[in-house]
């Protein structure tokens, strides 16, 4: 790799799935600091200065969700959740307080290190460039078009505007609520079959099996997610 | 003397002994008369006649107050006679020299009458409001007990002890039990026999006093007063009567006490009812407290039992090939063991009833994919054919749980269909529901364990050695009930088997088209 070594902080309060994160973590190339507790991990986050936050919610003195507010306040860097809670409310919580991402335990390690590079990825795509290719399509933001196997594709501007939202946070779950308010506004945020159906529209036009979509994907009562 | 007015005095004045009231109040009368006679005959030289007389009319107040009205009518007649006999000249004869001593009789006899009656009365009076007032203090003393009474046989007691206290009756309590019956109160808890059951129950259902007055019920010297309590009549309470009939006076005593039983009852019932409500939020607030412990804390370990296996089986080159294979087979089962954890959890949550529903209309398309990603592992190479409807509504539903009846049921098909076998998702309109099934072209179902399979613990075939523990279909069973659907299991006509189940359509929200139209201008 010619980029600097990544580094990831990893908060987890057990020692085993600390260690095996680790492992996986190093075998992909970055240099791995670990913490016990969200103290700890507060300040190595802020020492370190990591690439990538791995974050397990149940920890024991203090709330991921809280956790993740107030990195929140002073860096922007991607976390990823782990989450041994089913309740897909504490998911929705987390990502909505600033979270990239998440893991229900368990998780095999070939999940963990595909959305560890996702992220890692993303960053250094930042400032990239304005065409975003996937499958047969092709999107540029600089023309404001969208091309199918060469095709141009009309999208509304609500389709357009919703799909150029997921592209800039690809590999980002987003949630119902993020999507409805950076889309249509604060005021829809309870109007998710909108959303739903928008979505729909886009996997019609974009995807080449809409029932079972490669890109445009469902993290279901979450969110969606883009994926190239 | 008069017999029936005798009798009414025995009755009102009520504490005095029959038999003493009868024959020494007039014994008494009469002695207080002689010794007035004695008394008076060596004062008839000394004193004006007309003085004598005063001191008849004394002995005559005297008397009435001490003795009551019939003694003093008697007082009233022996006075004036003995006046007569005694002072009134030609003495010892009750004939008379002076025609004026007449109106003497006459007045005196009149003036006795009528203070005796005065007096007598005002005595009554004065009785009757002691009596009143002890009645008011011991009810009032029985209203303090039954306040502070726990348990409803604490409160029959008090009013039993009561009621033979003050009226030497004997009272029985009976309550409704689960069934509608009235079963009678306290430890040797006995059902009423047929006769006293019946009016009883007229007594509960009509919440009226039943007794004699009542059609059928003269013989039986038995008051059935209803418990009515401000929300509902909550009992009977049956008062054995003596043989003499209850005064209106009684008659309200005893119904102000099934009143004041019955406001204890029903309050004993309220708290009773309070207890069990908190008692249910206490409990489910542990099982909730319980199950999401449980779940962290087997799922912590299957988390490091994947991952470990996991890293181990991905060091690559340098791991022997059947070392690879057996941390494989370790991580898989930790998966299967992780599914298996969860089925449990989510149907002891199902089970326990407090699910919240987080229903959202969407359309079914994007559930069938994102279940299809979920089990793509678990297929293993068997095709899957998509055949929906088009057109179909917007339903509402628990995305979560849905994906999960979804999932359970692919992953069943998957199960017990050969490795190239096929699974078929589909969806149709009928009617007010939409239908989803799942088929396969495998071995199909054995006749008969359609609907068993659905409960927990069953499997399709009891000897196969595929894994599951069936707890997934009676899952699914739980969750499309709680959406308002059916589902069921059959044999397809050409092989295989077929599990659908149902989703009401309900009324989708419209979807504004004006308003879709406008917020698309305000972007562009």
């Amino acid at each position: 790799m010619s980029e600097p070594t990544p580094i990831v902080v990893v908060v987890e309060d057990e020692k085993q799935i600390r260690r095996f994160v680790r492992t996986a973590l190093e075998d992909e190339g970055c240099r791995v600091f670990e913490a016990e507790t969200a103290a700890r991990g507060l300040a190595e986050a802020g020492t370190r200065k990591p690439a990538l936050v791995v974050l397990d919610l149940g920890l024991p003195d203090r709330d991921g969700v809280d956790f993740i507010k107030d990195l929140r306040g002073w860096s922007s860097v991607p976390v990823i959740v782990l989450s041994a809670r089913s309740e897909e409310s504490d998911k929705i919580a987390a990502l909505d307080a600033g979270a990239d991402d998440y893991l229900s335990k368990p998780f095999g390690v070939g999940e963990l290190l595909a959305r560890v590079r996702a992220m890692l990825r993303r960053q250094i795509a930042v400032g990239g460039t304005s065409v975003f290719e996937f499958s047969d399509v092709r999107v540029d933001l600089a023309s404001r078009t969208v091309e199918r196997s060469g095709q141009p594709v009309h999208l509304t501007p609500i389709e357009y505007r919703l799909l150029t939202h997921l592209l800039a946070n690809s590999g980002k779950v987003l949630t119902h609520r993020q999507l409805l308010k950076e889309v249509w506004g604060p005021s829809y945020v309870d109007s998710s079959h909108y959303l739903r159906i928008y979505v729909g529209h886009l996997r019609q036009k974009l995807e080449a099996d809409p029932t079972r979509p490669r890109h445009l994907l469902t993290e279901t009562g979450v969110g969606y997610r883009f994926q190239p | 003397m008069n017999e029936r007015m005798q009798s009414r005095d025995e009755t009102e004045e009520g504490d005095l002994q029959p038999g003493r009231t009868r024959l020494s109040g007039y014994a008494y009368a009469a002695a207080a008369c002689l010794a007035t006679t004695l008394l008076a005959t060596p004062l008839r030289d000394l004193f004006d006649l007309a003085n004598i007389v005063m001191l008849f009319l004394l002995t005559v107040v005297l008397v009435a107050v001490r003795l009551g009205r019939g003694p003093a009518v008697a007082a009233a007649f022996l006075s004036v006679a003995s006046f007569d006999f005694f002072f009134v000249p030609p003495r010892f004869s009750f004939a008379v020299s002076d025609a004026q001593y007449i109106l003497t009789f006459a007045v005196m006899l009149t003036v006795a009458l009528i203070t005796g009656q005065l007096t007598a009365r005002l005595r009554l009076e004065a009785k009757a409001a002691s009596g009143r007032e002890r009645r008011a203090r011991a009810l009032y003393g029985m209203a303090r007990d039954l306040s502070g009474a726990l348990t409803v046989e604490q409160a029959a007691d008090i009013a039993r002890r009561f009621i033979h206290d003050t009226l030497a009756a004997n009272t029985m309590l009976y309550l409704p039990i689960g069934t509608g019956e009235l079963k009678e109160a306290g430890d040797t808890a006995g059902i009423p026999d047929g006769i006293t059951a019946r009016f009883a129950h007229l007594a509960f259902r009509s919440g009226k006093a039943v007794g004699p007055g009542t059609p059928d019920i003269e013989h039986r010297p038995i008051l059935f007063l209803p418990l009515s309590a401000p929300m509902r009549v909550r009992g009977v309470m049956t008062v054995t009567l003596g043989e003499s009939p209850l005064l209106p006076e009684q008659r309200q005593l005893l119904e102000t006490v099934a009143s004041l039983v019955a406001i204890v009852i029903e309050r004993l019932h309220y708290v009773e009812v309070a207890q069990e409500a908190l008692l249910g939020v206490e409990s489910e607030r542990l099982r909730n407290a319980l199950l999401s412990a449980v779940s962290h804390d087997l799922r912590t370990p299957l988390t490091v039992l994947v991952g470990l296996s996991d890293s181990l089986a991905m060091t690559g080159e340098g791991l022997p090939r059947n070392m690879k294979e057996t941390a494989e087979a370790i991580r898989d089962e930790a998966l299967r063991m992780s599914r298996l954890v969860s089925n449990l959890l989510d149907m002891a949550r199902l089970q326990a009833g407090d699910v919240r529903l987080r229903k959202d209309w969407q359309p079914l398309e994007e559930i069938v994919g994102s279940s299809l990603k979920h089990v793509e592992a678990l297929l293993q190479g068997r095709s899957v054919r998509i055949d929906l409807m088009p057109g179909l509504p917007l339903l509402e539903f628990d995305a979560v749980l849905i994906e999960r009846v979804l999932c359970n049921l692919i992953e069943n098909a998957a199960k017990f269909t050969p490795a190239d076998g096929q699974v078929t998702i589909a969806a149709r309109r009928r009617d007010d529901f939409v239908e989803i099934s799942v088929s396969d072209n495998g071995p199909g179902l054995v006749q008969g364990s359609e609907i068993a399979i659905f409960e927990k613990f069953m499997r399709g075939q009891p000897e196969s050695a595929k894994a599951g523990v069936g707890l997934g279909l009676a899952i699914c069973r739980s969750i499309v009930e709680a959406h308002g659907g059916r589902i069921w299991a059959e044999n397809r006509s050409e092989g295989g088997a077929r599990f659908v189940f149902t989703l009401p359509i309900g009324e989708p929200p419209t979807v504004d088209d004006m308003l879709m139209a406008r917020i698309e201008g305000e972007v562009s």
